[in-house]
């Protein structure tokens, strides 16, 4: 799945943007705003957010609850934290960075 | 790693499992519903999706990992650290440690006393609808649980659906033979049951088979025996080739037809039962002699039958019993002349078994476990001491973390950790010691020759136990360290320095004042017991203790026991010979040998007075050192079969038949004898210490047991005795040797258990608070330095100092005493029934404790105070 190695790096920064622009969340939820931001372009291989979305968890940059849907069900909902932010802010610098570097050299090598 | 992560998954990972799994399955469940929603069938959405989300238990395991490791690394990390800091100060840990472990083993040892005696139910079937019963005409519980074997009869009769009655025997040792001894006489522990107790109890056997209904049918039919699983255990080894061997028991073959069940130890916590024989094969004179009473009753209620139900249905029984008996023996019976109100009968609850030793040491084991919770308390608030002081020098520490951004949570579990590892290992510490404490107060609660018996195990309750004591006392003395750290303000405790502490000082001085409270409770609890302990032990007896070899003989056949008479003036000319022997004299039994004889004496004309009896030979009184106060001893003329009958009494004895006479001279008469008072002796005491009763001497025409005076240790010369006896009468067998001072001492064995121990804990207390108050005043003089140094270079002198150093402590101190009185007074209201000759409420017992807890406050305080006396200014200004 070509796809789904273009977003490994990339996908604790899309799910903090997310988490940052839309409020909290639940897995389904980060999963369908990325496939629908990216016009399906994106497309996690659905599983495996939820150790991403854990590993952020243990790291502080999200913290979660468990709360009820408005069909009655229990969903762990995910919300980014203070830290969360500031690691927003660096990992987005970073990704400008490394984004304009490569779009730099496609264009003039 | 791996037994700690195992650990930790145990009660950690399945509750993990669960979220993990419902997260994933409600992202599935809306995922398959917005592909329905799209056109898809059920099946096809549900293929997409499985399709699309991955491998899904190895996806969980990921997340697993990453939740669980770091938190154990953490946990790890901390626990290394925190065992790091432990050793760096290592002398103090220890102390801790030891501390910690000898209050919480003492606490174990308690338990384990409390579950085997009070707590465990009988392992029976259904033992909470069993109940024993008692008669309400004696209040000693010892003779209010014990009936005859004919009213046990007849109460087995009255209603067997409602309540299904069976019996026990009260046991003592006995000698048999057993099959494999060759011959050879040892002593063993039989009860006598009714044939459906086993049958009642619901206890299986292990081999062979029980007792059953028709084995008590025809009394002396069937001897048969069962023994206890432990017995088998101990004495044959576990082997089942046991079976259907003969035992010999009271002139009786009994044969072993099985083993019971593992686990049942018998009804009676408290003591051990090495076999069972049927009640129904006793002696003849046992089963029908209604004024007997060997046999403790009890039932089974019948579905929905109370114990107020089974009273009124057995009680009616029990009165009609008895006015038959006493139409029977009207004026003949002993005690039957006079009887007593009729009695009730009380149905008690008997889940628990039936126990004397439970009723007697009830109190005394409460009083003990409130001693070492209290020392525990004081071990903790220590420790918590220990903890804070050296929290102090981590302060500056813990506050840089904090603003650099540790989290406060991840530091109070540093601390938690840190006092988890203390009290973990003042658990195991504690554990071994109770392990050796426990069996060794077992065998202090009753004389080495009838030892208590009691069921400690190491079961899944102790294990509860430990773990919740452990949790407690990490809390106890964790806690505080740990509400620091989140108080802490990093911005105020870096900028200034070491000057600020005063909130802590308050906490320090609130313990100090803790431990204080404490000390002086358990230590004046303990002091009370050692006085009243004290003065037991000092009490006139009316006969000299030391120094006197008991020989208990017994003869081998009926026939010379009727020669006996001869063969014991014989015998004691003979052991009078040898060198080391001052005196020698014979009596039916040793005073305080537990053996008592009861008789109503009628004075002619006069009263009637209840007395002790007791045979004894010439010399008796001497041997004793009984003071004779009129008249003379018993002399060899008494003993010549035309001799007139003589008796000697007690002067309690001559002041109730005589009262305002002299009793010299008079003559008494015991059914069918008249008898002349020819002496009146000292009152001596027989089986409690505390109070004399009226006594009428006989002379003793037979051997029983000897009393030898010796010079020096009695027991030294007891092989050169024994030969002698045997040298004179062959068949005359010593069946045991023992001090009289061992006899008596022995009726005093829980007043000293409880006045050892509990001093013991008083002692280990006071040393506790002492060290916690030393620790507190070091601490302060430590962070005072500069402030001291700066008042002796502005020219304080000695006594300033230390009014400097102690004022902060004195009010603690004295808040304490205060508290500790009050709760020591409180305490006390609860051992007073204890208590012998002691007010609780006296200048004295209130002021020694005082005065050891302040002298001990003194001696800690000494090292600190010195220390800030001798304080060279100029380097305490450096000091930082």
């Amino acid at each position: 799945m070509a796809r789904y190695d273009a977003l490994q790096g990339a996908l604790p920064l899309l799910v903090l943007k997310i988490l940052a622009r839309r409020g909290p969340l639940h897995g389904y939820g980060i999963t369908a705003q990325i496939e629908g931001l990216s016009q399906d372009v994106l497309r996690v291989m659905e599983g495996s957010l939820y150790p991403a979305l854990h590993r952020m968890e243990e790291a502080g940059w999200i913290k979660a609850r468990w709360a009820s849907t408005e069909h009655k069900r229990r969903a762990r909902v995910y919300e980014i934290t203070a830290t969360g932010r500031k690691q927003l802010e660096a990992e987005e610098t970073r990704w400008h960075g490394v984004t304009g570097a490569v779009a730099h050299i496609l264009k003039h090598a | 790693m791996s037994w700690l992560s195992r650990l930790v998954n145990v009660f950690r990972a399945s509750h993990l499992d669960r979220d993990l799994d419902e997260e994933q399955r409600f992202h599935l469940d809306s995922r398959v519903e917005d592909l329905m929603r799209q056109g898809l069938t059920r099946a096809e959405a549900d293929t997409e999706v499985a399709r699309q989300f991955g491998n899904r238990l190895g996806l969980r395991e990921q997340s697993r990992d990453i939740k669980l490791i770091p938190w154990l690394e953490s946990l790890l990390q901390d626990a290394r650290f925190g065992a790091r800091r432990l050793r760096q100060s290592a002398a103090v840990s220890a102390a801790a440690v030891v501390s910690l472990s000898l209050a919480i083993g003492g606490c174990l040892a308690a338990f384990a006393l409390l579950d085997a005696l009070l707590l465990r139910p009988l392992p029976v079937r259904e033992p909470e609808s069993l109940v024993y019963f008692t008669h309400g005409s004696d209040r000693d519980f010892r003779f209010a649980t014990v009936f005859s074997y004919p009213l046990f009869e007849r109460l087995r009769e009255v209603a067997p659906a409602k309540v299904d009655v069976f019996a026990t025997s009260v046991q003592g040792p006995q000698e048999a033979v057993l099959p494999d001894a060759g011959g050879e006489e040892e002593t063993v522990r039989a009860q006598y049951v009714s044939s459906n107790t086993f049958g009642i109890l619901g206890v299986a056997p292990a081999i062979g088979r029980l007792f059953t209904s028709e084995d008590d049918q025809r009394p002396g039919d069937h001897p048969v025996a069962v023994l206890s699983h432990a017995f088998w255990k101990r004495r044959f080894a576990a082997n089942p080739e046991i079976l259907g061997q003969w035992i010999q028991l009271d002139q009786r073959p009994l044969q072993i037809i099985g083993v019971a069940g593992r686990g049942f130890t018998g009804t009676e916590p408290g003591v051990r039962t090495d076999f069972w024989v049927q009640g129904a094969i006793s002696r003849r004179e046992l089963l029908t002699d209604a004024n007997n009473h060997w046999l403790r009753v009890w039932g089974r209620l019948g579905a929905g039958v109370t114990r107020e139900e089974a009273e009124g249905i057995l009680q009616p029984a029990v009165l009609d019993f008895l006015r038959e008996e006493n139409e029977g023996t009207r004026g003949k019976g002993r005690f039957g002349a006079d009887p007593p109100a009729p009695p009730t009968l009380r149905a008690q609850a008997g889940a628990h078994g039936l126990s004397p030793l439970r009723e007697a040491l009830r109190r005394p084991l409460l009083i003990l476990a409130a001693v070492v919770a209290l020392v525990l308390v004081i071990a903790c608030s220590n420790v918590a001491n220990l903890l804070l002081a050296r929290a102090a020098t981590r302060e500056r520490d813990l506050a840089l973390r904090i603003s650099i951004g540790a989290g406060r949570s991840r530091l109070v579990q540093q601390v938690l950790v840190e006092s988890g590892l203390l009290a973990a290992s003042a658990c195991v510490l504690g554990l071994l010691f109770a392990r050796a404490a426990a069996p060794a107060i077992v065998r202090m609660l009753a004389p080495a020759d009838n030892s208590a018996y009691l069921d400690l195990r190491l079961d899944g309750r102790l294990v509860v136990f430990v773990a919740a004591l452990g949790t407690l006392t990490t809390l106890l003395f964790g806690l505080a360290p740990a509400a620091r750290v989140f108080s802490l303000a990093p911005n105020a405790v870096l900028a200034a320095g070491v000057s600020r502490q005063s909130s802590r000082l308050g906490l320090l001085r609130l313990l100090v004042a803790a431990q204080v409270t404490f000390s002086l409770m358990v230590l004046f609890v303990g002091g009370l017991l050692l006085v009243s302990f004290q003065r037991l032990m000092r009490l006139d007896l009316g006969f000299v203790k030391s120094g006197v070899a008991l020989l208990t003989t017994r003869t081998s056949s009926q026939r010379e026991a009727q020669s006996a008479p001869l063969a014991g003036q014989l015998v004691l000319d003979r052991i009078r010979q040898v060198p080391e022997v001052e005196a020698a004299s014979a009596s039916g039994w040793a005073l305080f040998s537990g053996s008592v004889g009861g008789v109503w004496v009628q004075v002619p004309g006069g009263a009637r007075v209840e007395s002790s009896f007791l045979s004894v030979s010439p010399g008796f009184f001497a041997t004793m050192r009984i003071r004779v106060l009129e008249g003379r001893e018993f002399e060899p003329r008494d003993l010549e079969p035309d001799a007139p009958p003589v008796v000697v009494v007690n002067e309690l004895f001559a002041r109730r038949a005589f009262p305002g006479e002299r009793a010299l001279g008079k003559t008494v008469e015991r059914d069918p004898a008249r008898e002349e008072i020819v002496g009146v002796v000292d009152n001596a005491k027989d089986t409690d210490v505390r109070a004399a009763t009226p006594f009428l001497y006989t002379p003793l025409r037979g051997v029983g047991t000897l009393q030898v005076r010796t010079k020096g240790d009695p027991l030294t010369l007891a092989p050169r005795l024994r030969s002698e006896v045997l040298r004179v009468h062959p068949s005359l067998r010593v069946t045991s040797v023992t001090r009289q001072s061992t006899l008596v001492d022995d009726t005093l064995l829980r007043e000293r258990l409880l006045a050892l121990l509990s001093g013991f804990f008083g002692i280990l207390g006071l040393a506790l608070a002492a060290v916690g108050l030393y620790g507190v005043l070091n601490y302060f003089v430590v962070r005072q330095t500069r402030e001291i140094g700066i008042r002796i270079a502005l020219g304080a002198r000695g006594p300033a100092i230390v009014r400097c150093v102690l004022a902060h402590t004195a009010l603690s101190i004295a808040a304490g005493v205060i508290a500790g009185l009050a709760g020591g007074l409180y305490l006390a209201r609860f051992v007073a029934p204890l208590l012998f000759e002691v007010k609780p409420l006296g200048f004295w017992t209130l002021a020694l404790p005082v005065a050891a807890l302040l002298a001990a406050a003194a001696l800690a305080a000494l090292p600190p105070v010195r220390r800030a006396v001798r304080l060279d200014p100029v380097a305490a200004l450096r000091h930082e």
